[in-house]
Order: structure tokens, then sequence, then C-alpha cells
């Protein structure tokens, strides 16, 4: 008997070893939001300005990362997905999805976070170096605001961080004083300005799992936040794409005559056109930032959606149904979404998911050319872009981003022809 | 029908046309809509006002939009595009010197692309189901979804940097002007292989699908087994009855493909810093060069154009149902 693992199953397992691998930073992030709540009975307003996106976002991914269980549980009968036999794009994209919703669990990190560089440039994957841990001038005693916004600043990382020093190797420690490393360099630093365990001054080690940017910023941190960025414009961009799509579809099938032919020709213009340079003329034309590339993007992919309700629209206004409602005077807006958009949703949910891989791949195209959102939120392509400049001497900066790109995309794609297949069972590919 | 040809080509042409209006359209609305000054997109603001005062005439910007939108069009048939800021040279002087090698390398490319994804369509297609049909059909979806930088990067790596095989980038060495002719050829020619498998790998996937695809869809058609039954060898029905029906819509999405291939060799001129229309118009955009941002686009989309219309008259050589019928 072989045993077949199923989707539900499988993401119980993540579950399970985010818990086994992140035990520490889960527990920092309920205590720092229990002590958040406390701090709401002591100081309402004070305790309201703290809160900020990533404050927020570690709240939800915590709700969510608890919530996830549950939901399995009741759930993993109803939903036909999860009850499918795990394949590789499926765990592929179970594994996105809670990379993505979960961002500040599995990783304790800031992507731009920078220190020592002379120490922390270009570390090779799985190279350790030794983390100082200063003691912070704790100035205001008895407030508890400021209290709670250094414990805030020990959890959530931000860009800087003045506590800890980065160093290569440890060399004497005495009682006053202790010496370390960087690139060659001695340095030394009084005892008493480090956090003691035990009476020994506290030195950790520190791993950069995938190494290291030119920048010394972590290049596994920067994946996941990478990661997000993707997925937010996709599904921004593939929403413009959907409302676009649907409504002109629906107005060049249904009204015909004129609009139908300028629109049509219109899309088979856009159609045949190298996206890209019209994507590269509207960044030129209008400022580039995020919003305007999900945006662009979103106007540049609508065509084949059109093409395609389009199509059905035509062949669905001469039935009787869409007449009748016609005739009892409904709506040309209900009749799309509650007659027609039913009857021709699965090939627009496969279209749609075709759309999302083609807009992940433009975006990071974008962002490899250097015309994306630019250097204010990590990305994948311009993380291959960078590490293009540094190809001689590290690898680990373009196989990395560029094999997450490859894995998502064709898991994207198989996804997508599997839905196809799911959706017409005859066509055999 | 001679007669019935020519309608259908002057109904292609009619069709094309209108295109051709309506991307000049795009172009303007995109021009008037965007923020700034609209004498800038067409001359640097470096110069003195004087000048733009004069291009603004010149242009016509200073008059209603109607008329505006008359001499926009009059200009962009002239080919009158305004003045690069970086190159001070018209807008289409420019264009045209780099398009050449863009034109080249798609070209090349595009040979490359329908060749081999032919026999490897061809050669699968007689080895349904074995190994090395699964193999290839699932590494043909690999990479189409590799992006071609990725691509680019990683052969770059693997074999230029790792393996000294080949250069990183550029179109000449180094030492190019003391070579002679043949060297000269050689040495482009040695550049230009990178690029050209990172250019073609997508369209090879893309190509080798859509024709699998088709071989397949004709392969199980009623009239394949009447064939057989009549005891045709494999062979003969292969080359005779199954190739040519599968030939007729590939067409189509060749020309289709030609505007991907455009963007492709935009990213792969970005990658191997070749001297191409793609890397000219990433450069203007970095810099901010208004006018030959949008004689880029225009050539590129100018390109799209004649393509498609090429590959409209090719198909109806090829499959003269059409011109039976009242396919547009």
């Amino acid at each position: 008997m072989k045993f077949k693992l199923k989707i539900w199953q499988f993401t119980s397992a993540i579950w399970l070893l985010i818990i086994l691998l992140q035990f520490t930073r889960l527990t920092e992030l309920a205590v720092l939001w229990f002590k958040y709540f406390s701090l709401l009975f002591n100081d309402f307003d004070g305790a309201l300005t703290l809160l900020d996106f990533k404050f927020i976002d570690s709240l939800l991914s915590l709700i969510i990362f608890i919530l996830t269980p549950l939901m399995l549980i009741v759930y993993h009968r109803r939903i036909r997905f999860l009850n499918h036999n795990l394949n590789f794009s499926s765990g592929v994209i179970i594994i996105l999805l809670i990379t993505f919703l979960m961002a500040q669990i599995i990783t304790r990190g800031n992507p731009d976070f920078q220190k020592n560089l002379s120490v922390t440039k270009h570390l090779s994957p799985l190279s350790k170096v030794k983390v100082l841990h200063l003691k912070i001038e704790d100035s205001s005693e008895g407030n508890s605001l400021n209290k709670f916004l250094l414990y805030k600043r020990k959890i959530l990382r931000e860009v800087f961080n003045e506590s800890i020093i980065y160093a290569d190797s440890i060399g004497a420690i005495t009682s006053d004083k202790i010496l370390y490393h960087q690139k060659n360099i001695m340095k030394e630093i009084p005892a008493d300005k480090l956090i003691k365990d035990n009476g020994e001054p506290l030195v950790t080690t520190k791993t950069f799992l995938l190494g290291t940017d030119e920048f010394g910023r972590d290049t596994f941190t920067r994946l996941v936040y990478g990661l997000r960025i993707s997925l937010l414009v996709g599904i921004g961009a593939v929403f413009i794409s959907f409302l676009l799509g649907i409504t002109l579809g629906f107005i060049a099938g249904y009204k015909g005559g004129l609009i139908d032919m300028v629109l049509n020709r219109f899309a088979e213009l856009l159609l045949a056109f190298p996206v890209i340079y019209l994507v590269v003329l509207i960044l030129a034309l209008f400022s580039s930032s995020l919003f305007a590339v999900v945006i662009v993007l979103g106007i540049s992919g609508w065509m084949s959606l059109f093409k395609i309700v389009r199509g059905e629209v035509n062949s669905l206004k001469q039935k009787d149904y869409i007449q009748t409602s016609k005739l009892l005077g409904i709506k040309s807006n209900k009749i799309l979404f509650r007659e027609i958009l039913p009857v021709i949703i699965a090939p627009v949910i496969v279209n749609l998911i075709f759309q999302f891989s083609n807009v992940i791949l433009a975006e990071s195209a974008l962002s490899y050319l250097g015309l994306g959102t630019g250097d204010s939120y990590p990305s994948w392509g311009a993380m291959i872009q960078s590490g293009q400049e540094y190809i001689t001497k590290a690898w680990w900066m373009i196989i990395f981003p560029g094999g997450c790109l490859v894995v998502t995309l064709f898991s994207a794609n198989y996804f997508g022809r599997r839905l196809n297949k799911f959706f017409n069972p005859r066509l055999d590919i | 029908m001679n007669n019935k040809f020519s309608k259908a080509v002057i109904k292609r042409l009619i069709s094309s046309l209108i295109t051709l209006f309506l991307l000049i359209s795009l172009l303007f609305i995109l021009i008037r809509i965007s923020p700034g000054n609209p004498a800038q997109k067409f001359i640097s603001p470096e110069l003195s006002p004087e000048i733009a005062q004069k291009v603004a005439e010149d242009f016509k910007l200073n008059d209603p939009l109607p008329e505006q939108y008359l001499s926009f069009i009059g200009n962009l048939i002239q080919g009158d595009l305004g003045i690069s800021y970086n190159y001070r040279m018209p807008v289409t002087l420019v264009v045209w010197e780099f398009l050449s090698f863009t034109l080249v390398i798609a070209a090349i490319s595009f040979l490359v692309q329908i060749i081999v994804s032919y026999y490897l369509a061809v050669y699968t297609i007689q080895k349904q189901n074995k190994n090395t049909d699964n193999l290839i059909s699932s590494l043909s979806l690999i990479f189409y979804s590799t992006p071609a930088f990725v691509i680019g990067v990683l052969l770059i790596y693997l074999l230029a940097v790792q393996v000294d095989l080949f250069p990183t980038s550029g179109f000449t060495s180094l030492d190019y002007d003391s070579l002679n002719y043949f060297e000269k050829l050689l040495d482009k020619i040695h550049h230009l292989i990178l690029p050209l498998i990172t250019l073609s790998i997508a369209g090879i996937a893309l190509f080798y699908r859509y024709l699998r695809d088709n071989l397949e869809d004709i392969y199980h058609q009623t009239f394949i087994v009447q064939l057989r039954a009549n005891g045709l060898n494999e062979n003969t029905i292969l080359r005779k009855h199954v190739i040519p029906n599968a030939i007729g819509p590939f067409i189509s999405v060749a020309g289709i493909e030609l505007g991907i291939l455009l963007g492709g060799t935009l990213i792969t001129e970005v990658i191997f810093s070749l001297p191409g229309m793609g890397r000219l118009t990433i450069d203007s955009i970095l810099t901010r060069d208004y006018p030959l941002i949008i004689g880029c686009t225009f050539a590129a989309g100018l390109l799209m154009i004649l393509t498609n219309f090429i590959a409209d008259l090719l198909k109806l050589k090829i499959d003269k149902r059409l011109l039976r019928g009242n396919v547009i």
C-alpha cells in the first residue's frame, strides 16, 4: 500500500515545522502583543500611536498562524482542494502562501538591515558570524510606554540596531575588555558595555542561511519579503486586469457594433505589441512606484481575458435566459455578474492564473531592468540584477532569487494547466 | 483566384492601417495626459527657451488638441519625432542606427526557434509517451516558465565565469580593430552565442508546446485512422498529412511570438549589454530621454504591425481555405 500525502496533511506538517524551528520567535511575538494589550489599559492614546504596518502585520501573522490548524480541522473534509494528493506545484503554492502570510514569523530580521559591512559583506550561505550584544541605555525608568518601545525594537528589528556588533571572531576575553576581529582589524570594547550572561559577556553566533548581498543584507529575509512584493503586485495587477477584461469584454460582446470593433482592434493591437515597450513608456512618462507598476501591469494584461469574455458573451446573449432577464428589466451589470459570470467562470479563472504568472514575470523583469519598485522594496528581479554585478564572487546572489522565481512561475503555470484540465476533462494536455 | 487574393490582401492592409492609427492615437493620448511640459517630450529642457518655443511652434503644441493630433500624425508619417536629448540627433536616425542590430539578432533567433522546435516536435511525436518525449515535454514547461534574464544570468555564470568559454558581455572584443575581416566575423559570432541561446529558449519552448499539441490533435482525428486503414505507412502519414495540417495555425502564433521576441531582445540586450534598440530604450528611460523612448516604442509597434501583416500574407498563401470564407 502506497501512502500519498494529502494537501491538508502537508500544510499541517509545515505548521508543525514552523513551531519546531521558530518557537522562540512565536513566543516573542505573543509576549509582545500581550504586553501591548496590557499597555492599552494603562496608556491608551500612547499605545495607539505605536501602531504601524509592521506591528499590525506581526499580529495578523500570529492570528493566521493560530487559526490555521483550526481551519484545517474544520474545513479539510469540505474543501476539495485540501483533499487532493500533494504534487510539486501545489506544495510550492502552499509554501509560498504560508511564507506570504507569515513572513514575520518565518524570518526574524528586517530585509534592509545592515550592520558592520566589513564583516557581513558577501557572506556565503551558511557562514557564521559572532554577535556581541551591547547594553541598551535605559534612560527613562518607570515609563511603561518607553519600556514597551524598547522591547518592541528588540523583537521587531528596525533598519538600524545599535545594540549589536557583528565580528568575524572573538579574541581574548579579559575581565575588563573584549577583543574582536573585523576583517583583520583588531578592535576592543569595555566588558561592562556588554550584556552579561552568568557573569560572562553574552556572545552568540548568527548563521546567514543563504548568505548576504553587497550591503550585508540577509538574502533569506530579502527573499521572503521579495515574495510578498511579487505576490502583492501579482494580485493587484490581476485584479485590475480582471475588472478591465470583464467589463470591456462584456460591453464589446453585449453591445456589439462600433464599440465592439474599436475595442477588439485595440485589444489585438495590444496583444501583438511587445508589452514591455508599452510598460516602459508609461513608467517613463508617469512616475515609477509600486502603485504605478501594479496599475501599468494590470492595464497591459486585460486583452486575453477580454477576448474570452467577448466571445462567450457573444454566444450567450442569444440564449433565452439572458433575453428573458433583459426583458424583465434587469440591469446590465446584474446580468453580467449574476447570469453570465457564473457560466464562464472556469476559463476566466484559468486565464487569471496564467495572467498572475505573467505579471510576476513582468514585475521581476522590470525590477531587473531597474524600472520596478526601486530600492524601497526588496524584489527578486532587483536582487538578480545586483547579483549580476558580483557574479564572479557571489553565486548565491543570483542562484537563490533565480531559483525562487523559476519555481514560483513553474508552479503557477503547472497549476493553471491542471486547473484547465480539471475544468475541461476532454481536453487532453 | 488572383482577384480574391488581392482583395484579401487589401482587407488585411486596411486592418493593419487601422491598427497603426490606433497605435498613434494611443501614443498621442499617453503623451498628452502624462505630467510635465509637452515640449519636453520632443526636446531637451537644457536647451534654451527660445528653441523650446520654436519646437512648440513646430510641433503645434500651442494649438487646440484636434489640430495637435493631426500634426502629430503628420509628423510621425514624415518620421519627425523630435530630437534626442543624449545623442543631439533626430530620433529617427538614432533609432535606425540601433534597430539594425535588434532586427538581425531577432531574425536569427526566430529562425533558430522555428527550426529547433519543429524538429523537436516532429521527433517527439514519433516517440509518443516514451521517456524522451516526457522528458522534453516537462523540460519545455520549465523553460517556458523561466524568465529570460534568469537563463541569461545563469548561462553567464556557468559558461562565462565558471568555464571560460564565452565573453560575459558586449558585442566586440577589446582588440576588435586589430583583427582582419574573418576574425572580426568570428569574434562577433563568439559574442552572440550566449545571447542567442537566452533569446531562443523561451520561444523554442513555446513553439514546441504549440506545435506538439497541434500535431497530437491531428493524430487523433478520424482521417488519420482512415489513412492508416488504407495501409499508408506512418512516415508518409506524418509528412504528407499531419504536418501540413498542423503548420497553418503555427504561423499566426509565429506572428504573436515575434512580439514576445522583440520584448525578449530588450531584456537580452540589457543582460549582455549589446548595442540594440532594447538597451537604447532602457538607457533612454534611465536618462529621461523622452523623445527617444517614444521613438523606440513607435518603432517597436510599427515592426509588430509589419510582421503580423507578413504573417497574415503567408497564412493566406499556405491556407487556401481563408480565401473562401469571410474570415478577417
